[in-house]
């Protein structure tokens, strides 16, 4: 059930925080240029460059392709660091394998670890990628990495995956949040940031309660009069806008616009709104209710959500760590899956799950597994991605990457180009372009559409 | 049948896998016949004889039983039956201790097997696994006799349990179970009916708030040899559940009663109590286990206090101690050793 009628989604107007999107010169700066829709929908019709974009959006046509086209972004990151041996890489047999077999999943030729039995029907709409190198074993250092895709720091505070999808995916008069971020449990909570794109990009961050504080509308005020005030402000400061051009004085009322639009989707975090055969299917842990919370934010619009399930740092015990943690991440990766299918968002919606780097091969004396970003793995579902495919290769133990060796970078010009961004994509912080992708990051082809 | 007072080293044998079980190979542990069977994580039984005659060596002899399991072996017992192993393949298995073949093999559980336990007339088994259920089998014949049914699936953070420990009393009437939860059931054996129940909250480890997960659980169990108590190990409160950071844990009850006697912590050296063993005259308690370090601690049962502590070769995963309480052999990870009790010499 969309909580937003279609005539309420809102059209986009391209960003206009300081930055200049920088992108095929043939192309506008929104999202609906960047999945060529114009192309598919317009064959034949030429989209004259002088065309003023709002115009175009306004145009009740286009505004349906666009919302037939909105992409989305669900990141399941495991915080702590989950074991590519207990998830997607297993090595049965072996002396680094640990005791749990690998299944056989519907795809041919396809084995991941016993822990995931419902994700193992569902590697149709799945990618993995096994040969992650991403060189940092440190939870500080390797998380940076992995929530900005750059490995080298560049000198400015970089926006992490969220900004950056919020930012090119966004709608400045949103009437729902673009980047929402859960994070519960405490340890290695990181809020990440939308680092030189702005506070515009920041996440929603939620951590102690998953209904974002301070939205509700005062009792004392009723909402005919909260409405009230709200057209006097915006008759007023459109009156004093009129023959003043200014960035800050729109920038002024738009954070006015996204507070009342915040406010009316708090309900969207309410998951009491949903059925109960809804609520049962995602089961009763936080994880599967803050994964059932991205759901609705996705189908209502977000273009990017991501669910932190902390802590997977399994360096005693790993294995009844993992029997647990995967255990759920199946349960509730398998429940996410089906539900946007049915909803018909899974198209649209791309799921990621990944963490700052994975686990040794070796088995420590407590039968734990230490950090390891030499040979990991990440998986993708959904959008754009070609399901069943298996990118990367490591040794017969796990010990290294033998094949198809992939960095941050590389999973993050994917993650753009399977979500219709252009990777190559550049932003200008003033003078200085900074590429969307680090440098040298490039799409692995083979498991996109 | 002396007092334990040390815990010197006498010998130890490295091995490349991480050795999960042991038992012994014969009815007797005398010194010529020290011989143990070591479950480990290849999947195999492999057999060392620390007898007289060989552990003057500097390389104590090994021998791999032939092929049967296909993940970590977690309990060996010697029964009247045979050998029998069980592991995470939900295999078990009788085997020929002198031909260290297969004899018997079945699927004796749906998840994981956690342990095994035998009567001490070496005629019934108990298993446990995570599908929670303990069975009873005739050692001899392999007949399922009992299934025990007394723990819940689910933990109340609604995630999969874990049924750890099994053991039988001194007497053989009376059998424990103890779960993930810290939840104990005490069984009659010849019946199958549940004699009573208990419960050690603090063997729960669940972290709610910084990393919501747990790894703790009731990991060992261990009647007195007079029956009247129950001795339960495990991990205390953990700091931080990554790296077993927890006091070593035991909780000692009056099981007739369902009352707790007293609770033995140890920040010392921390981790999993694994393994408990009461002496012979009760008045002391064997623990075992550890973290990434291995501990064997000997509480003095009528003050509580710790007797004799040694920090043992990395994680200390199984025991067992002779019948006259001289000598106790481990397995660790990487390594099988066995250790001198007692101050009087041993003939």
């Amino acid at each position: 059930m969309s909580l937003f009628s279609q005539d309420q989604w809102p059209t986009r107007i391209p960003p206009h925080n300081g930055l200049r999107g920088i992108e095929n010169a043939s192309q506008l700066r929104d999202g609906t240029s960047r999945r060529g829709f114009l192309k598919a929908s317009l064959a034949g019709t030429a989209f004259a460059a002088s065309m003023h974009q709002l115009d175009i959006l306004q145009n009740p046509v286009f505004a349906n392709e666009l919302k037939r086209q909105q992409k989305h972004v669900i990141l399941i990151w495991l915080a702590g660091g989950a074991s590519q041996l207990e998830t997607w890489d297993p090595k049965p047999g072996r002396a680094t394998g640990g005791p749990f077999a690998a299944i056989q999943t519907n795809v041919a030729g396809v084995s991941i670890s016993e822990l995931l039995p419902k994700m193992s029907q569902r590697m149709h709409h799945s990618a993995i990628i096994r040969s992650l190198n991403t060189k940092n074993a440190d939870h500080g250092g390797a998380a940076k990495i992995m929530e900005t895709g750059r490995a080298v720091d560049q000198g400015i505070p970089c926006p992490d995956l969220g900004a950056m999808i919020a930012h090119e995916l966004g709608r400045a008069d949103s009437q729902v949040p673009d980047y929402v971020s859960m994070y519960s449990s405490t340890e290695g909570r990181r809020q990440g940031g939308s680092g030189f794109l702005g506070g515009r990009y920041a996440p929603m961050f939620l951590t102690e309660q998953m209904i974002p504080e301070n939205t509700s509308r005062l009792e004392s005020l009723s909402e005919l009069d909260h409405s009230a005030r709200s057209d006097l402000r915006s008759f007023l400061a459109n009156r004093f806008r009129e023959g003043r051009p200014d960035l800050s004085v729109d920038s002024h009322n738009s954070a006015y616009q996204r507070v009342r639009g915040i406010m009316s989707s708090a309900n969207l975090f309410n998951i009491e709104l949903e059925p109960m055969d809804v609520r049962a299917r995602y089961g009763p842990t936080q994880f599967g209710e803050q994964c059932l919370i991205a759901r609705r934010l996705v189908e209502a619009g977000v273009p990017f959500v991501k669910v932190a399930r902390a802590w997977w740092d399994s360096h005693g015990q790993n294995f009844e760590t993992h029997l647990e943690l995967v255990t759920e991440l199946d349960h509730v990766l398998a429940t996410l899956i089906d539900d946007l299918e049915e909803r018909g968002l899974l198209e649209h919606t791309l799921i990621a799950t990944f963490g700052e780097f994975g686990r040794t091969p070796q088995i420590n004396s407590s039968l734990g597994r230490d950090h390891f970003a030499s040979a990991w793995s990440a998986s993708l579902h959904g959008a754009g991605i070609r399901g069943g495919s298996v990118y990367g290769k490591t040794d017969a133990d796990g010990l290294k990457v033998i094949d198809g060796e992939v960095n941050a970078a590389d999973l993050f010009a994917t993650i753009f180009h399977a979500i219709g961004i252009d990777y190559r994509k550049e932003f200008h912080v003033g003078a200085r372009p900074v590429p969307i992708t680090d440098f040298g990051g490039k799409p692995i082809r083979d498991i996109l559409l | 049948m002396g007092r334990i007072t040390q815990l010197k080293p006498l010998s130890e044998i490295s091995t490349p896998e991480i050795n999960l079980s042991i038992t012994r190979s014969a009815v007797s542990m005398a010194d010529d016949q020290r011989i143990i069977v070591v479950g480990n994580s290849a999947g195999q039984l492999v057999e060392f004889d620390f007898s007289s005659k060989s552990s003057t060596s500097e390389k104590t002899r090994s021998r791999h039983f032939e092929s049967g399991h296909s993940s970590y072996v977690t309990g060996v017992v010697w029964t009247k039956g045979g050998i029998v192993s069980v592991g995470y393949d939900r295999k078990m298995i009788w085997w020929d201790p002198l031909e260290r073949t297969v004899l018997r093999e079945v699927v004796a559980h749906e998840k994981w097997i956690r342990r095994i336990a035998v009567s001490p007339d070496g005629t019934t088994i108990a298993t446990v696994a995570d599908d929670m259920h303990c069975k009873l089998w005739n050692a001899i014949t392999g007949e399922l006799k009992f299934v025990l049914d007394d723990h819940q699936p689910v933990t109340p953070h609604h995630y999969p349990s874990m049924l750890y420990a099994v053991a039988f009393s001194a007497s053989g009437e009376q059998l424990a179970t103890g779960d993930k939860v810290g939840h104990i059931a005490i069984w009659e054996t010849q019946t199958g009916r549940k004699l009573g129940e208990l419960e050690s909250p603090g063997m729960y480890t669940w972290d709610p708030k910084a990393r919501r997960h747990s790894i703790g659980g009731i990991r060992s169990l261990a009647f007195s040899q007079n029956g009247s108590t129950l001795a339960v190990g495990g991990i205390g409160a953990i700091g931080n559940v990554d790296h077993l950071d927890g006091p070593a844990r035991v909780e000692i009850f009056d099981w007739r009663q369902a009352k707790s006697l007293v609770q033995l912590s140890d920040t010392a050296m921390k981790g999993l109590v694994e393994q408990l063993h009461f002496s012979n005259d009760d008045s002391q308690l064997i623990t075992a286990g550890g973290d990434n370090n291995g501990f064997i601690t000997v509480y003095d049962l009528a003050t509580n206090k710790i007797d004799v502590q040694v920090k043992a070769h990395q994680h200390l995963h199984g025991l067992i101690v002779d019948e006259a309480s001289q000598r106790l052999y481990a397995a660790h990870h990487g390594k099988v050793s066995m250790w001198e009790l007692q101050d009087e010499p041993v003939a």
